[in-house]
């Protein structure tokens, strides 16, 4: 086990936000339990962390079992049905429990399906520029010197692009789909990584144990392995959470533009960008896939601060 | 720190005071505020290809002659009246009195120097597909002139009285393209007064526009105004930051039409949408190539239904590959496919794909209407699958490589004679998807100026395209304009919004 | 110090170098341009002489170096659709872009400073709670939706505010508000955390124990010392919001350059689009460059690296 976990869970105690509620007598600190049974109970204790957990997981599954949960195709048309309104609206009817869009396609299947766009194309540019940057950061750290300067200068070029000008211009090149949307951010967002891999590394690199270890003769890939990531990988869960809402907003955004994902795939951003041009008079179009959005990135978000509260509580504030 | 804590409020409620009512509209400043998605490049008519361009040339310019939006007939203009010489020639008598906005004379020199200056290859003229006929000028006397055709070109006087305007020699010797780009100078019934690209342009009534002239204007002041979304346009237009939008979605026309205070028209114009089918093979050996199949896609369309519920009632089905009205159109004897799935299925299972097939379908604008027709192809089992381009990429890839099933739509640069359309898909160009000999035949047949010919030659030619069903031709497009009911406008079907005859009521 | 300066200097060089290369080659590579400037109903015919007069078929390294050559003069070239030169329409632009980011900064520190102090002020006090949550939400606020909803209530609804468009200056209170709600967690953070470690300190429990007024050790003393950071935030806050203008521009119509960006990366208007990416690039590269000079300035220690 590395030494620091334990460092980290004994000095955190004292600060986490939510002692009082709990009541943990000081006479458990004392005792020392082992780090699962803290890291648990740290867990369960953070409220906006179990909420956003919830939301999260309910969402994953009804993206996961969006054909079963959908009651409609969701690309589906009937021009006969078009626009119409919601069930709590006068004219609405549970056949179509949130209403139609101006295709007449049923907009909560439409709504069902946008979850998994949204957390396909998050997760999936999150791999992409997490091991990106991960490589890079892991390799500028490690290796300091010339590779370190190529790296940083990448580095220093990319924060100097605009995310978003870049970003239409490429799939205004490529042509918009699912996976262009995917590798463009996957190559885009790769800086946060990047940052934090090669200052964590740095810093571990010019600990005793790792020179010892590069001393005695330790291959560099196993170093890298069995001793800088698992003490960095905390900093990667925080920042992988960030990077996906990053990236589900980046893609509503440029499918809001329409250089992103490509009708008549059901996106979240496209159906806003869809519904605009109805919201003075079917407001629904627009506040439904909109909230949807801001409500996945919220728990994300949530994950990401809880996740940071919970693995390294002392860094709070 | 103090200070500037005390700034930001301050500055919040300057700007708030600097807040003035939402642009000036309306009838009681005699300012007609209009809407449109996109604004041209250049407002000089010669160096855009958009429509709002060309709607806001022909408020700033006159074309020699002029055509009455409800007969089709030619009135005078600049000119008084004009002659054909012979297929290449045709002479215009002009008017002595007419002068331009900044003052200069018109006269014959100004017409030689503009039709010279458009046959010129190193101007770069723009607007290629309205120029390119034009072989030159030739003065006759001060207030006679000739115009020279490159070839026979029967529809030339569509364009000499509609998009070919006079531009002032002096003027544009002195000031240039860039001039004319920046502060245009015309003889039409509305000055330019303010050219800001990206923000508005503002067109000012001309008084002494020419006496007796068809473009009186009424209306003291012309405002354009740029806003792409459709949502905004609409939420500028209810709280009154316009006064007239177009192009308005039927959804959304339906639902204005009820609101008190706005008016909603809706106006047919001479574009026409279309599948065209890739009969020549061009793409590849693809059921396309088989006449049957072309023949059941035309069964398999329900025309009726996407044109009342995605255009509007003003819409009209299609039968032959061009708009009625323009000049040779003639599709009594035309082959009339109905709406009937069954034949089209039977037909499949003749032409051997019994259980349907797969397809490319590209497409360009139009999605919605695209999209159902996708859903209808499906029904008879032919599984089209979409490719969404712009405009520039479907055309390059249309006249490169050849589709199987593309969408299409042809406004035929409103000009009413048929060579506009069936010129450019049936006359062998690279646009032409058929390639057939007999149909490039007839229609080379019909450059000639006798017209009883041309009659004749075009209604074979389109018995032809529908019995081999190169098309499927769907209906005509309609526009839904929408406006504040003090304003007493009627459209046409040129898609030409005529703001001179525009009044308040 | 000199010697720091020079090589900042020479590697922010080299940095809009290599911008300039990638904006070039990335719009050169999509469709052809000839077809876009002939129109919807052109022929064939008319799409080859448009390609020919307009010398499109020149080989893309030549391109680029006469491109360069010309760019480093000041001239960026004309746009391939409206009759003026790149930097015109720059100009033209720049500044409602400028405006909107300004006020977005602006209205970004105006809420998220004081929120800030209030809640380190009152650490896990009701303010600090809602400073927090309003932080939170605004993160995950979708912007384009968000200025949606901005136009809806107070453009539409409650007519308080214009539209659309950049006429006055009150067209452009909506879309800073929507441009720069989106910094204004980021930046309240920061102002938290620091005024709570300056709050912390030795010198301002010595100024208590002084007997100071508290109003003055918080303004003189402790925001002083905490604000430095945040201005420096705000600044690269700024470089991304005109980066970022783009959605709000196109939603609120404003004739900015993101809005520019946008409609010629749609059109394939290679010059407009190079020129808007690497002007926006070089503002980020001065931004960050006086954001480094400045902090060496202020702590040498830095000036190692």
């Amino acid at each position: 086990m590395p030494p620091s976990d334990t460092k980290v869970a004994g000095k955190g105690l004292g600060s986490l936000p939510d002692d009082d509620d709990r009541g943990v007598p000081s006479v458990e600190s004392v005792m020392q339990p082992d780090a699962f049974t803290m890291f648990s109970r740290r867990v369960i204790g953070h409220r906006s962390f179990m909420v956003a957990a919830i939301i999260m997981i309910t969402l994953i599954i009804v993206a996961l079992f969006a054909p079963v949960l959908a009651p409609h195709d969701p690309l589906g048309q009937d021009l006969d049905r078009r626009l119409m309104p919601p069930v709590w609206n006068e004219a609405g009817s549970w056949t179509h429990p949130l209403g139609t869009d101006m295709m007449g396609r049923d907009y909560l299947s439409r709504l069902i399906y946008g979850a998994r766009v949204s957390l396909i194309i998050g997760f999936s540019a999150m791999m992409i520029s997490g091991v990106l940057g991960t490589v890079m950061g892991v390799c500028a750290g490690y290796f300091g010197g010339k590779v370190d300067m190529v790296i940083t200068f990448l580095l220093t070029t990319r924060l100097t692009l605009p995310v978003i000008m870049v970003a239409l211009a490429l799939v205004a090149v490529v042509g918009g789909s699912l996976n262009t949307v995917i590798l463009v951010l996957g190559f885009l967002l790769w800086d946060r990584f990047t940052v934090v891999m090669r200052s964590a590394t740095m810093q571990i690199r010019n600990l005793d144990y790792i020179r010892a270890a590069n001393a005695i003769g330790c291959s560099t890939r196993r170093i890298i392995f069995s001793e800088i990531m698992p003490n960095v990988l905390g900093s990667l869960l925080v920042i992988a959470t960030f990077e996906i809402a990053h990236s589900i907003l980046l893609e509503a955004a440029l499918s809001f533009l329409g250089l992103g994902v490509q009708p008549p795939t059901p996106s979240w951003g496209l159906m806003v960008s869809e519904g605009k041009d109805y919201m003075l008079f079917d407001p629904y179009l627009v506040m439904l896939p909109g909230f949807a959005i801001f409500l996945l990135v919220l728990a994300i978000n949530l994950l990401g601060d809880g996740a940071r509260d919970i693995l390294a509580p002392e860094n709070r504030n | 720190m103090k200070i500037k804590h005390l700034a930001i409020p301050a500055a919040m409620a300057a700007a708030l005071a600097l807040s003035t009512p939402p642009a000036e509209a309306g009838k009681s400043d005699d300012t007609l505020t209009w809407i449109s998605n996109s604004e041209p490049d250049n407002i000089d008519i010669y160096y855009n290809t958009l429509r709002e361009g060309l709607i806001l040339g022909r408020h700033i310019w006159d074309a020699l002659m002029e055509i009455d939006p409800k007969t089709g007939e030619f009135q005078p203009s600049l000119a008084k009246s004009y002659k054909w010489i012979d297929d290449k020639t045709i002479e215009f008598d002009l008017r002595e009195d007419i002068v331009f906005h900044n003052g200069e004379k018109f006269d014959a020199d100004d017409v030689v120097f503009t039709l010279n200056y458009l046959a010129d290859p190193n101007n770069k003229v723009k607007a290629l597909s309205r120029t390119k006929f034009i072989a030159g000028g030739e003065k006759v006397s001060q207030y006679k002139v000739r115009a020279k055709l490159k070839y026979p070109f029967p529809a030339a006087m569509q364009y000499f009285a509609s998009v070919i305007v006079i531009y002032p020699n002096e003027y544009y010797a002195k000031a240039g393209p860039k001039g004319m780009a920046t502060k245009p100078v015309g003889t039409g019934p509305y000055k330019v007064t303010e050219v800001t690209y990206g923000k508005r342009f503002v067109l000012e009534k001309n008084e002494n526009y020419m006496k007796g002239g068809p473009k009186t204007p009424s209306i003291g002041k012309l405002v354009f105004r740029r806003i792409e979304e459709r949502g905004t346009q609409m939420a500028e237009l209810l709280s009154g930051g316009a006064d007239w939008i177009w192009r308005v979605p039927p959804d959304l026309a339906q639902r204005l039409d009820g609101r008190k205070g706005f008016q909603v028209t809706q106006g047919e114009t001479m574009r026409i949408g279309f599948l065209i089918l890739g009969a020549s093979g061009k793409a590849g050996d693809h059921p396309m190539t088989n006449l049957k199949v072309r023949r059941a896609i035309n069964y398999a369309l329900d025309r009726d239904k996407i044109r009342k519920t995605l255009m509007g009632e003003a819409s009209r089905i299609i039968h032959a590959a061009c708009f009625p009205t323009q000049f040779g159109c003639i599709d009594d004897n035309v082959k009339r496919y109905e709406y009937n799935p069954e034949k089209a299925k039977a037909l499949l299972k003749e032409a051997g794909f019994e259980k349907g097939f797969e397809a490319e379908f590209v497409a360009y604008r139009d999605r919605p209407i695209a999209e159902a027709i996708i859903g209808q192809l499906r029904r008879v089992g032919i599984t089209a699958k979409m490719t969404y381009l712009k405009a520039g990429a479907y055309r390059e890839l249309r006249r490169k490589k050849g589709v199987e099933i593309a969408f299409g739509t042809w406004g035929s640069s409103s000009i009413n004679d048929i060579t506009a359309i069936a010129g450019n898909w049936f006359q062998g160009s690279s646009d032409d998807n058929a390639q057939d000999k007999t149909v490039i035949d007839l229609l080379n047949q019909g450059n000639t100026t006798d017209q009883e010919v041309r009659k004749k030659v075009y209604a074979q030619a389109f018995e032809r395209i529908a019995d081999q069903a190169y098309w499927a031709p769907l209906f005509s497009w309609v526009y839904n304009y929408a406006y504040v009911d003090e304003l007493d406008f009627t459209p046409s079907a040129d898609e030409i919004p005529r703001f001179w005859a525009a009044k308040w009521k | 110090m000199l010697n720091f300066m020079t090589k900042r200097l020479f590697v922010a060089a080299l940095v809009a170098f290599t911008v300039s290369v990638i904006a070039f080659s990335l719009l050169r590579l999509s469709g052809d341009l000839a077809t876009m400037i002939a129109g919807e109903d052109a022929s064939a015919q008319d799409i080859e002489i448009i390609r020919e007069q307009y010398g499109l078929n020149k080989p893309y390294h030549l391109q680029y170096l006469d491109w360069l050559g010309d760019g480093v003069q000041g001239d960026l070239g004309e746009s391939m659709f409206y009759p003026e030169e790149v930097t015109a329409l720059i100009k033209d632009r720049l500044p409602n872009t400028l405006t909107l980011a300004g006020l977005g900064v602006l209205f970004a520190m105006g809420l998220a400073i004081p929120m800030g102090v209030i809640a380190a002020l009152r650490p896990d006090s009701w303010v600090d709670r809602t400073a927090l949550t309003i932080a939170v939400l605004g993160q995950a606020l979708p912007g384009f939706w968000f200025a949606l909803m901005l136009m809806f209530v107070f453009g539409l609804f409650l007519r308080w505010l214009p539209i659309s468009g950049n006429e006055t200056l009150a067209h452009f209170i909506l879309p800073a508000i929507s441009l720069g709600y989106y910094s204004t967690p980021a930046v309240m953070r920061l102002t938290r955390t620091g005024m709570l470690e300056v709050l912390n300190s030795d010198y301002i429990r010595t100024a208590h124990a002084k007997g100071l007024p508290t109003f003055v050790i918080l303004f003189k003393h402790a925001l002083r010392n905490a604000i430095i950071p945040v201005v420096a935030l705000s600044s690269v806050q700024f470089g991304n919001m005109l980066g970022g203008s783009v959605v709000t521009e196109t939603v609120f119509q404003i004739q900015g350059i993101g809005h520019l960006a946008w409609e010629s990366i749609s059109r394939n208007d290679f010059p407009v689009v190079q020129a808007v990416l690497l002007l926006v690039a070089c503002f980020y590269i001065v931004l960050v460059l006086l954001g480094d000079l400045l902090n060496a300035w202020l702590d040498p220690r830095l000036r190692v690296t």
